[in-house]
């Protein structure tokens, strides 16, 4: 009974997500916001993958959401290419990339790991920087469209995008809930529980560490293009610190144990900091980073396992 | 060419000194609660602010102000570790104290810049253009004035850790908390001298900084990681480590500015710090 309660109700929201733009469709802001707040549950969920379920804190993700967005750019601009086509070349990449040096810098525990993802992130963000070819701090920008093009992935209608972000949103969630119930996922949260009981079940730490991080940036590759192909411009700023540590946090309020968690956080933190932004951005500049902080301090203080562990007795205490 | 590089090793020697004092205060922090403390960087920012508002409202010299800013920002770390990181300290994962501390550093940034706006302030005093000249090389009087009070601050530390009782019992802590508990030590009173006294040295670092440095509320970020890198470096719990591996921080990122170029200074120090980190834990299994 409890079950197709839940399930009714997740049908509901589904329909009004869909049915959504049909009534906001002349507020191209509101539009955005849901946009962002798509794009941003994504990546917080591919942040989860390891974070949350193996255990291993990265405040590197967007370098990863980066590689992919800068690969695919460079592809279209550089290269002449489809973007459709650079999207495989981007995950490829990005997923390569990461293997090389995670195979290695997985060795490291704790706070070691989280260190090195931020030292990887900030060179490789120095990187492109330095890389005349990336287009140094200038950036890149993708060609614009007129009109519609399902081939060359630009829209002027934003509400194309919006079910785009939505769809890639739900297969994410689809993906990482398969992950969760998986042979994978048990390996990842025994992982996460205790290394070296891991290993002496037979699960190798490090090879199942390796299928995380690939199978994350990967996603964050995914959630990269899009945003290369919705903002039509990136920066080496979209790499720095900040950003990675933005879209963990949703990941963090909304309960890292969770598969859910990115979820319920990422789409209540982002449209409540967007709505603050809007309101008094003019007279309070950074008073959503501020809310975002104070939410997340006292989730953590009061509820450590996420706004999710309200509801769920079975939390990571 | 010798002069340009006695210079940049002089320059050098000056930075460094304040990544050494920051790198401390992590140490302290790391050594005792095994945490990365992420708002390190931003609490020398509110260091940089405190002391900059002495300045400017109450006409304290930086200087004068520097017991000030280090009372103030002890006391700010003690009820930070009090009321929020012992608390969740043990029962919960290493993520939560992570963030927690993330948490924090985004309220400080934000919170400054609610406050002093985001615009570039200095601090102008009579003697903060004096150049002194010491050969071919020349270095500002203040930078001179902080390099020597951050020596002494660092003494200061090394015997207080070594010889005081706080400092024994701060030392007995990071070593074994429940050994200590055992013996009769207040852990979580040693937790908030600790965390306190991380603070008061970033706060420290920041006001030193004020004289020769803009003051803005994203400051801190560059500092604050490069103190986890003299952490990591210099090896936990020791001082002396802190100390040298700051100053060659300091030296390696101006040498490398000067023999490979400036835009390439930050990628060639976080990718060294990678492989030290990675060839050093190599060496630890191979031992084990």
């Amino acid at each position: 009974m409890k079950r197709k309660l839940l399930y009714a109700s997740i049908l509901v929201l589904v329909a009004v997500m869909l049915a959504l733009p049909n009534y906001i469709a002349k507020m191209p802001y509101i539009l955005n916001v849901f946009i962002l707040a798509f794009y941003m549950t994504t990546m917080s969920m591919a942040w989860n993958l390891l974070g949350g379920m193996t255990g291993q804190n990265s405040i590197g993700h967007a370098c990863f959401m980066g590689i992919g967005a800068y690969t695919s750019v460079l592809c279209v601009v550089k290269f002449g290419m489809n973007p459709w086509a650079s999207l495989p070349i981007a995950i490829i990449v990005t997923a390569g990339i990461t293997a090389l040096v995670f195979s290695q810098c997985f060795i490291l525990r704790g706070p070691y790991f989280t260190l090195v993802t931020i030292a990887f992130a900030e060179a490789v963000r120095q990187v492109i920087l330095n890389w005349d070819f990336a287009g140094k701090a200038i950036g890149l920008g993708m060609p614009y469209v007129r009109g519609n093009s399902w081939l060359l992935f630009s829209f002027r209608d934003k509400t194309i995008y919006y079910y785009i972000a939505f769809v890639m949103m739900v297969l994410v969630y689809a993906l990482m809930k398969y992950i969760d119930n998986s042979k994978l996922g048990f390996a990842l949260k025994t992982i996460r529980e205790d290394e070296d009981v891991a290993a002496a079940i037979g699960i190798r730490p490090l090879k199942y560490k390796v299928i995380a991080v690939v199978i994350s940036a990967s996603v964050s590759a995914v959630a990269g293009f899009f945003y290369a192909c919705y903002y039509r411009y990136i920066d080496p700023n979209i790499m720095l610190q900040s950003a990675s540590v933005e879209l963990v946090l949703p990941a963090i309020i909304g309960g890292s144990a969770f598969v859910e968690g990115p979820l319920i956080g990422g789409i209540l933190m982002v449209s409540l900091s967007e709505y603050l932004r809007n309101t008094f951005g003019g007279i309070l500049p950074g008073i959503n980073l501020i809310l975002y902080a104070v939410v997340l301090i006292v989730v953590i203080r009061f509820r450590p396992t996420g706004i999710l562990g309200f509801f769920d007795r079975r939390g990571r205490e | 060419m010798m002069d340009t590089f006695l210079q940049a090793c002089v320059n050098g020697l000056m930075i460094g000194g304040f990544y050494s004092l920051m790198g401390m205060g992590q140490n302290v922090i790391f050594g005792v609660m095994k945490i990365i403390n992420f708002c390190h960087g931003e609490m020398l920012m509110v260091g940089m602010y405190l002391a900059y508002a002495f300045y400017t409202y109450l006409g304290i010299d930086p200087y004068l102000a520097l017991p000030l800013v280090a009372l103030v920002m002890f006391i700010f770390g003690a009820i930070f570790q009090h009321t929020l990181i012992t608390p969740s300290l043990g029962t919960h994962s290493f993520t939560n104290l992570l963030f927690l501390t993330v948490g924090m550093g985004i309220l400080l940034t934000n919170g400054a810049q609610v406050i002093f706006t985001s615009d570039y302030r200095t601090i102008t005093t009579g003697y903060s253009q004096k150049i002194l000249s010491f050969g071919p090389v020349t270095v500002a009087l203040p930078r001179v004035v902080s390099f020597c009070v951050l020596i002494a601050v660092s003494i200061a530390l090394a015997f207080f850790l070594k010889y005081t009782q706080t400092g024994k019992k701060i030392r007995a802590v990071s070593q074994n908390p429940i050994g200590a508990q055992v013996v009769g030590i207040d852990t979580k009173k040693i937790y908030m001298i600790t965390y306190g006294l991380g603070a008061a040295l970033a706060g420290v670092s920041g006001a030193l900084l004020t004289l020769f440095y803009v003051i803005n509320p994203t400051a801190g970020s560059n500092f604050g990681f490069r103190a986890l890198i003299v952490v990591v470096v210099g090896g936990l719990g020791s001082i002396g480590g802190a100390f040298l591996a700051g100053i060659f921080l300091g030296l390696l990122e101006t040498l490398v500015s000067l023999f490979i170029g400036p835009s390439l200074r930050t990628l060639v120090v976080f990718a060294t710090f990678i492989v030290i980190l990675v060839i050093r834990q190599n060496i630890i299994l191979r031992r084990a």
